[in-house]
C-alpha cells in the first residue's frame, strides 16, 4: 500500500543528496507527469437515495459520471440523517466496485465450506433451491424451513415468503439486537420511545457507545448537546470508548452491574423526594411498591457493586432529577448484554418515568409517525405449526414475529419439537451474528438446504448450497419505508445504477421462488406498484415525483411533544398506566419490578470479554470494503497493561483467547483504556469466507468464542456472558 | 497581512475546526478519497489522536488536519518549477503538468500534508475541493461531517459564519513560527 514516496524517504533522499553535493533532487528524474486528461464533458446525474451500510437509512445524493457512481453525498433534507454521511456511507462506493461480489448465482460444487462453487443461471439456482424446498415440504411439513434475515428494505417479501410457504419459523434480528429494551419499554410505557438527546440537559448512558456506533439522530444530537449546549453526559462503560472520552464523567463501571447502579440512583430520588410527585400520581401504577422495593438498593450498596462511588451516585441522582424533565437515561441499541438484561432496561425505564420526563422536550418521547398506503396483496392462511423455538411458552412476552434466534438454533440442533431441514438466509450472517460459531455450523449442517440471499460470500454464504445473488442497494429500488422517531421520515432507495453484474433485487428473488413453489398470487406486484401504493396518501402533490427528486419526506415545522400527556390518555399497557410495578410480569412469573442479581463471578486470571462497536464497520459486513479496511485494517485484543504484565503480554504480541466454546488467535493491543478484569475485540473480522480476500483471516472472530447465554424474559442473545483466558503465543505482529 | 490574505473585496477561503466535536469517525478521510479520487494508501487528510493520562484518569481527542493553505506557503516558495500555487482566494494548489515530482513541497510543508500520488506521479494534496468550491459548495469533508467539525467559509465576508465565528471565539493556529501564516483555524 505504501509504494509511493513516504515523507521519510524523502528526508532520507535528501539527506543523502546534501551529504554527496550532489543537488539534483532525488525524484527529479521522474519522466513527465502523464496527466490524466479528462474524458470529453461527462454526463453528470445526481440521484436521491437511502443508505444501506448499516440500518439508519441516511439519505444520500448519488452523484454519477458516465454511468459509475462517483460520489455519495449526504441529502440534507433528511431530519434523521442530519446531513451527514458516515465513512460507511462514503465508502458503499467500494462496496458496489467490490472485485469480490458475488456476480452470479453460484451451486455448491464441493463439500459444504470448501469453496468450489458451479456459476449458474438464474433458473437454475431457482429451480435448484425451490426443488429441495418442495422436498423438505413434502418429507416434514413447511415448518421444516426456517426463514431468518436482518432488517432492511425487502426483508418484508422474504418474511411474506415464508408464511405463504407455510412456516412459522420466521427469525428477525432483534433478538440478536435490542429485543430486551424494546421489551423493558413497551413493559413499561407500551410502545419503543426515541430520546431527545437534541434538547436534553443530562444524559446518562450504559455502554451505548453512540459516538462510536452512530444511530440518527442521536449521535448528532448528543454532539451538539454536549459540545454547544453544554448538556452533561454521564457515561458508564468498562471500556474507554470515544464516548467516554468526550463525557464529562467516564465510570469504568464493573460489568454486568449497571441494575445496581440504576436501583440506588431511584433509591436517592424517592428518598430525597426529588421524582415527580404530580406525574407520578396520575399516570404510573405501582409506585409504592416501587419505594418499598427499592429501599434495600443504598448507594453505599451499589458502590460495592458497580465501583462507582456512592457519593458520585448520590450526586447523580440529584442532578438528574433536577434536570429533569429535560434528563435521560438513554436505552441504546444493541441491548444484548447479560441474561438479565430486560430487568436492566426495565430499571432505566423506571427511572425515567418517576423523574417525569415522558413525552416532553428533552425527555424520553414516544415516536411521531407518518401514515403510508399499502398494497392489498391475497392473504394466505397462517401457519398451524407451533414455532421452533417455542416462543409463546418460553418467552409469553417477546415478539412472536421475531422469534428467538438462540432458542431456535439449540431446538434445531437437538430436533425439538420437531425436525427442521431447511435454511433460507436474507442479508444476514448467522455464522457471524450468533455466538459460538461452532454451533451454528453444526446447525447449516443439519441442513439438507441452505440457501443465502446476499450481495457478498459471507460466512454463512460460503457454507451454504445455493447463492441468489442480491443486486447492491444503488443497484434496486425498494419499498419506501417511514422511520419513526421525534422527527419522522419517510424515505426512498430508488435504483442509481443498473446492476452490473447478473444479480437481482430481493423481490424477484422472491418472485422466482414463488413462482416455482405454486405461490405466484401472493407476489404478483412490482416494486413500483408497491411504491405507488405507499406513497399515495402522503400529504404533498405528486408524492412519488416529489420523493424521487428529493429522496425524503418529512413534516416541516417543531416536532411535537405531550401527546400522550393529555388528560386521559390510556398508555398501551394493561392499566392503561405506566406500569412501574408490573402485574403481566408477575403473572408469567417474572420479577414485576427489577430485582438486582449479580453478574457470574469472573475467575481470577480470567477476563470477562466485551463487545462494542466502531464507526467504520458495520457489524460482520464492512470489513471486505477497502476504504474502511484502510481505516481499520484488523482487530486486536485490548488488555490493560496490568495483567498484560502479569501475563508477559507487549503491545502487538500474538495472543489466544480461550473460552469454554473455543480459541482465536490476535495480536494484543495494550491499553490502559479498559477494566484489568475485561478484554475486548472489533466484531466483524476472522471470517471464514476466502471470496472476501481483504477480510478473510484477518484478526479473529468474537463468535468463535463468545459462549451461548439470552436473556431470560425476551430471549435476546446475552454476548457479555463469555470468561476467556489468555495467553502469549508468539512474538508475531501482523500488523507488520 | 490583510495583502498576504488575498485581495480585499474578494474571498479568502479557510476552515475553522472545532475539534472538541470530532468523534474519530473518519468520515472526513473517506469523503474527500471518494470526491477526489485518492489512491489507495494515500490520505489528503487525517484525524491526529492524542491519547493520555493514567487509568481511569484517561483522556483522548481527536484533531483533524489538512492542508492549512497558509497565507506565505512555504511548499510554493521551494517549487522549482512554479507547479505549486496559490490562488487569489488563498487556496494552494499544483498544476499537474508542471510538477516533476521532485518531492521539495513535500519536505517543505510544515504540516505533512502533501504526498506523492504513485498514479499521477506528480504531487497532491488537499485543495479544498476547488471544483466544489468554485461552484459554490463547501469542500466533501465539511459537508459530510456528522458532528460540524469543520466550519468553511470566506475570511473576508464581515456578515459569513467563518468570519463571526473567529472573531466570537478564540482559536489558535499550529506551529506560527514557521512563518507560514497558516489559515487552518483551531478553535478552542
Amino acid at each position: 500500500m505504501s509504494r509511493g514516496v513516504t515523507r521519510r524517504r524523502v528526508l532520507a533522499g535528501a539527506a543523502a543528496a546534501a551529504a554527496t553535493a550532489a543537488l539534483a533532487p532525488q525524484l527529479g528524474c521522474a519522466p513527465p507527469a502523464r496527466r490524466r486528461r479528462a474524458a470529453t464533458p461527462t454526463e453528470v446525474r445526481r440521484v436521491a437515495s437511502a443508505c444501506e451500510l448499516c440500518p439508519n437509512k441516511c439519505a444520500v445524493l448519488a452523484v454519477v459520471e458516465n454511468g459509475r457512481v462517483k460520489k455519495l453525498d449526504p441529502n440534507p433534507l433528511s431530519p434523521k440523517s442530519r446531513g451527514m454521511l458516515c465513512a460507511r456511507g462514503n465508502a458503499a462506493i467500494k462496496a458496489l466496485y467490490d472485485p469480490d461480489r458475488v456476480k452470479q448465482p453460484l451451486i455448491r460444487a464441493g463439500a459444504r465450506g470448501e469453496g468450489k462453487w458451479r456459476p449458474v443461471s438464474w433458473d437454475e439456482a431457482l429451480d435448484f433451491t425451490a426443488e429441495r424446498l418442495h422436498r423438505i415440504k413434502e418429507a416434514h411439513g413447511p415448518e421444516a424451513v426456517l426463514f431468518s434475515s436482518t432488517e432492511g428494505f425487502q426483508e418484508e417479501f422474504f418474511k411474506n415468503l415464508g408464511l405463504a410457504f407455510g412456516s412459522p419459523n420466521i427469525l428477525r434480528h432483534p433478538t440478536l439486537c435490542l429485543a430486551s429494551v424494546n421489551l423493558a419499554y413497551s413493559m413499561t410505557f407500551g410502545t419503543v420511545p426515541s430520546f431527545d438527546l437534541l434538547n436534553a440537559r443530562y444524559v446518562i448512558m450504559s455502554g451505548a457507545n453512540r459516538f462510536e456506533s452512530i444511530i440518527t439522530p442521536d449521535t448528532m444530537d448528543l454532539i451538539e448537546g454536549a459540545m454547544n449546549r453544554k448538556a452533561k453526559l454521564v457515561y458508564l462503560d468498562p471500556r474507554f470508548t470515544v464516548t467516554a472520552a468526550k463525557a464529562d464523567e467516564w465510570y469504568p463501571i464493573r460489568p454486568g452491574t449497571d441494575l445496581a447502579f440504576i436501583l440506588a440512583l431511584i433509591h436517592v430520588i424517592i428518598e430525597e423526594q426529588r421524582y415527580d410527585k404530580e406525574f407520578v400520581a396520575t399516570r404510573c401504577l405501582g409506585f409504592d411498591e416501587l419505594a418499598a422495593h427499592v429501599q434495600r438498593y443504598t448507594p453505599a450498596w451499589a458502590a460495592a457493586e458497580t465501583d462507582i462511588p456512592a457519593a458520585a451516585i448520590v450526586r447523580i441522582a440529584r442532578e438528574f432529577a433536577d434536570a429533569a424533565p429535560r434528563a435521560v437515561y438513554y436505552a441504546g441499541r444493541r441491548s444484548s448484554w447479560y441474561v438479565n438484561d430486560f430487568q436492566m432496561r426495565r430499571g432505566q425505564a423506571i427511572l425515567n418515568a418517576i423523574v417525569g420526563n415522558w413525552d416532553r422536550e428533552g425527555g424520553v418521547v414516544p415516536n411521531s409517525r407518518i401514515a403510508l398506503g399499502e398494497l392489498l396483496f391475497l392473504p394466505w392462511d397462517d401457519p398451524t405449526a407451533e414455532r421452533v423455538d417455542e416462543i409463546g411458552t418460553r418467552f409469553p412476552l417477546a415478539a412472536k414475529g421475531d422469534g428467538a434466534f438462540l432458542q431456535a438454533r439449540e431446538n434445531v440442533l437437538a430436533g425439538v419439537p420437531y425436525p427442521v431441514k431447511g435454511w433460507l438466509v436474507y442479508k444476514q450472517d448467522p455464522m457471524n451474528a450468533l455466538p459460538d460459531r461452532g454451533r451454528t455450523q453444526r446447525m447449516i449442517e443439519a441442513m439438507d438446504l441452505v440457501a443465502v440471499i446476499d450481495t457478498q460470500m459471507s460466512d454463512t454464504a460460503h457454507f451454504a448450497d445455493v447463492v441468489l445473488p442480491e443486486s447492491m442497494y444503488l443497484e434496486r429500488t425498494d419499498p419506501l419505508h417511514m422511520l419513526p422517531g421525534i422527527w419522522p421520515v419517510v424515505v426512498l432507495r430508488q435504483q442509481v445504477v443498473p446492476p452490473i453484474y447478473d444479480t437481482k433485487p430481493n423481490l424477484e428473488i422472491i418472485q422466482g421462488l414463488a413462482k416455482r413453489l405454486g405461490l405466484s398470487e401472493y407476489f404478483d406486484y412490482t416494486i413500483e406498484e408497491w411504491i405507488a401504493e405507499q406513497a399515495a396518501e402522503l400529504p404533498v402533490e405528486n408524492p412519488l415525483e416529489y420523493l424521487k427528486q428529493h429522496g425524503v419526506y418529512a413534516p416541516e415545522g417543531a416536532p411535537f411533544y405531550g401527546k400522550t400527556l393529555a388528560p386521559g390518555y390510556r398508555f398501551l399497557t394493561r392499566s392503561g398506566k405506566i406500569e412501574l410495578y408490573s402485574p403481566r410480569l408477575a403473572e408469567v412469573g417474572h420479577d414485576p419490578l427489577p430485582v438486582y442479581r449479580p453478574p457470574t463471578p469472573i475467575p481470577a486470571g480470567s477476563f470477562r470479554m466485551v463487545l462494542g462497536r466502531k464507526a467504520t464497520h458495520t457489524h460482520a459486513a464492512t470489513t471486505n470494503n477497502v476504504w474502511l479496511i484502510e481505516q481499520t485494517p484488523t482487530n486486536h485484543l485490548w488488555l490493560h497493561p496490568e495483567p498484560a504484565a502479569r501475563l508477559g503480554i507487549g503491545d502487538g504480541d500474538l495472543v489466544e483467547v480461550v473460552s469454554a466454546v473455543g480459541a482465536v488467535r490476535l495480536p494484543a493491543r495494550v491499553t490502559p483504556e479498559i477494566r484489568p478484569d475485561c478484554v475486548f475485540m472489533l466484531h466483524g473480522f476472522g471470517k471464514k469466507s476466502p471470496q472476501l480476500r481483504l477480510a478473510h483471516g484477518n484478526g479473529a472472530c468474537d463468535a468463535d468464542v463468545l459462549v451461548t447465554a439470552w436473556d431470560a424474559v425476551s430471549g435476546n442473545a446475552a454476548f457479555h456472558e463469555t470468561v476467556v483466558t489468555v495467553r502469549k503465543v508468539g512474538k508475531e505482529d501482523r500488523r507488520a | 497581512m490583510r495583502e498576504r490574505l488575498g485581495i480585499k473585496g474578494k474571498p479568502r477561503w479557510a476552515l475553522a475546526i472545532d475539534a472538541r466535536k470530532c468523534i474519530n469517525c473518519k468520515a472526513c478521510i473517506v469523503a474527500c478519497k471518494a470526491e477526489n479520487g485518492v489512491p489507495l494508501g494515500k490520505f489528503r487528510n487525517r484525524i491526529n489522536e492524542e491519547h493520555g493520562g493514567s487509568y481511569p484518569h484517561l483522556r483522548a481527542s481527536f484533531e483533524p488536519e489538512q492542508c492549512h493553505h497558509c497565507a506565505s506557503p512555504s511548499c510554493v516558495r521551494v517549487c522549482p518549477t512554479g507547479a505549486s500555487y496559490q490562488r487569489d482566494d488563498g487556496l494552494v494548489l499544483v498544476h499537474a503538468n508542471d510538477c516533476i515530482g521532485c518531492g521539495y513541497c513535500i519536505i517543505a510543508c510544515p504540516y505533512d500534508a502533501r504526498y506523492f500520488n504513485p498514479e499521477t506521479r506528480v504531487v497532491d494534496k488537499c485543495t479544498m475541493c476547488v471544483h466544489r468550491v468554485d461552484a459554490g459548495r463547501e469542500p466533501a469533508c465539511a459537508e459530510t461531517c456528522p458532528s460540524r467539525v469543520r466550519l468553511f467559509g470566506d475570511l473576508h465576508d464581515g456578515e459569513g459564519s467563518l468570519r463571526h465565528t473567529l472573531d466570537s471565539r478564540r482559536s489558535q493556529v499550529k506551529k506560527e513560527q514557521t512563518g507560514n501564516h497558516p489559515q487552518l483555524y483551531y478553535l478552542l
